[in-house]
């Protein structure tokens, strides 16, 4: 399976509808594949009947972009939607139903006001859980309450991910947010769920990302992509420090692949609260278990560091259009790869990105490899 | 201390124990059956929201709590200064919801010489009465 065309908007507040903001992305990718009719079209979109009030996505899109002809899906696995969708497309394409695939996702909400658009958001709670006021930050604050206890992480470590991730996103054109931020103004910002602070969070934002996928060879190749799952009730889980959907999707995708983490020289991971990158880092084998910390204090995963993470700005500074953040971790690496990232170039052939549904209950992991 | 008790599921295959009964494990297509846990447990995380949702008060303090036989509650509690991961906590269901009491060494003197003061009644109503109290006027919304 080979990643021929991506694209993207810049990620931020946007005054154009998601049915624009998905076609602008999808024109970039389509053109950078050089095809003007893909076979087919998987959306990616997480809430759009409440977010914009309008339904029928799949076939709205492709009629926006002048493709209402070609067969096109809607796929939805909360907020990793964007690769649910590209999983469904390299489906669409492994069994022969099409050679060429357009996935494109996308959210629109900095319309809406913050309360109005947590609440949307939370619905992907278990209902009892939200009966007690858990939202996505409540329970994020649960876990990282939990893992800084048992995976020995301080909030200076969290908070250097948000630094790292704001200075990554300074360096790159399509990020919400490109302006750095100190530790300092960091572990000062206001108290959201204790121990989380307002810059552990990942902020709202419009966008859209696609990529277009073909049986044909390519420069950039997806060598593996896993599903992992867990319980919609936290609750339900033995252990809140470690995220068992994450560690199934790796195990997928490293079986897929044939090989393992030591072979990843970039990754995107899904940062919606900092220390979930931390967290993720353990999940996915990137580190030993109890080692993501210290990571943050060597400097290991900056650009120019050892193993370079979330060199976008990760969903802290890129932004996190909900259905669109899968996709645009795999545009991210396929510029990696293809050596166009251009003022935050690294040096990777394998390339990982890990996205995170709902509070981790529908997990993915995709492996990249450029072509030798 | 007092025991109480409150209602949760047990999977007939598994054992798992959750709480509030649900109708089927998690991890298998099983029917649970219904069983009663003793209402006391560890503090297994906890935060506090500074924006809560609608229809709930600022500061909000949200605790996850792992009963002796596995089963983990969401509960409210009325602070969460001098509690720990590992807090050993009693759980009280107030109008179905819970609410955990972290049982400090003053609470606990408190508790036992409240109920010496009321010889006779059963010491579970007291305990109840004295969560209750805590919880008295707080506004949860009606949901």
């Amino acid at each position: 399976m080979w990643i021929a065309g991506v694209g993207m908007t810049r990620f931020g507040k946007r005054a154009e509808t998601l049915p624009a903001l998905m076609a602008e992305a999808a024109g970039i990718a389509l053109a950078d594949a050089g095809i003007e009719r893909p076979g087919a079209i998987v959306v990616a979109a997480m809430n759009p009947e409440e977010f914009t009030g309008e339904g029928n996505y799949a076939s709205l899109v492709a009629t926006h972009l002048g493709l209402s002809h070609v067969p096109a899906v809607r796929v939805e696995t909360a907020t990793s939607s964007g690769m649910a969708a590209v999983y469904t497309g390299y489906a669409t394409i492994a069994s022969r139903l099409a050679d060429s695939v357009l996935v494109v996702g996308g959210e629109k909400m900095t319309h809406l006001p913050t309360p109005r658009v947590s609440e949307i958001i939370g619905r992907s709670i278990d209902a009892h859980e939200r009966s007690y006021g858990s939202t996505m930050p409540a329970l994020a604050g649960l876990i990282t309450r939990a893992a800084m206890q048992r995976r020995n992480l301080t909030l200076k470590e969290i908070s250097l991910v948000a630094v790292k991730n704001h200075a990554h996103g300074a360096r790159n054109p399509f990020a919400h947010f490109q302006e750095p931020v100190s530790l300092e103004a960091v572990m000062e910002s206001r108290v959201v769920a204790d121990p989380l602070r307002l810059y552990h969070c990942c902020p709202i934002s419009d966008g859209g990302a696609a990529v277009v996928l073909r049986a044909e060879r390519t420069r950039v190749r997806i060598a593996g992509i896993g599903q992992g799952m867990d319980t919609i009730a936290v609750r339900y889980r033995s252990d809140l420090t470690a995220f068992r959907a994450t560690q199934a999707a790796a195990e997928a995708a490293y079986r897929m692949a044939g090989f393992g983490p030591e072979r990843v020289q970039v990754a995107e991971l899904h940062d919606a609260f900092s220390p979930f990158e931390l967290i993720s880092m353990e999940d996915t084998g990137l580190v030993p278990p109890g080692k993501a910390g210290r990571t943050m204090l060597d400097g290991d995963t900056h650009i120019g560091g050892r193993l370079p993470v979330n060199t976008s700005g990760g969903l802290k500074a890129r932004g996190h259009p909900l259905a669109a953040t899968g996709i645009s971790q795999l545009v991210e690496l396929t510029w990696q790869l293809r050596g166009t990232a251009e003022g935050r170039q690294v040096d990777a052939r394998v390339a990982l990105a890990q996205s995170i549904g709902g509070l981790a209950t529908n997990n993915w992991v995709t492996l990249l490899e450029a072509a030798r | 201390m007092t025991q109480e008790v409150l209602a949760a599921s047990r999977c007939p295959r598994c054992r798992r124990v959750i709480a509030p009964p649900a109708a089927m494990c998690p991890d298998h297509p099983v029917a649970m059956e219904l069983v009663e846990v003793p209402a006391v447990g560890l503090v297994v995380s906890f935060t506090t929201l500074y924006s809560p949702p609608e229809g709930f008060r600022s500061p909000l303090h949200i605790a996850i709590v792992q009963l002796e036989d596995g089963a983990r509650l969401f509960c409210h509690g009325e602070e969460t200064r001098g509690v720990k991961i590992g807090s050993s906590v009693s759980v009280e269901a107030v109008n179905s919801i819970f609410y955990f009491s972290h049982m400090g060494f003053a609470e606990r003197a408190r508790l036992f010489w409240r109920r010496a003061g009321y010889r006779g009644e059963k010491v579970a109503a007291i305990s109840k009465s004295f969560v209750k109290n805590i919880w008295k006027g707080t506004d949860r919304g009606d949901r």
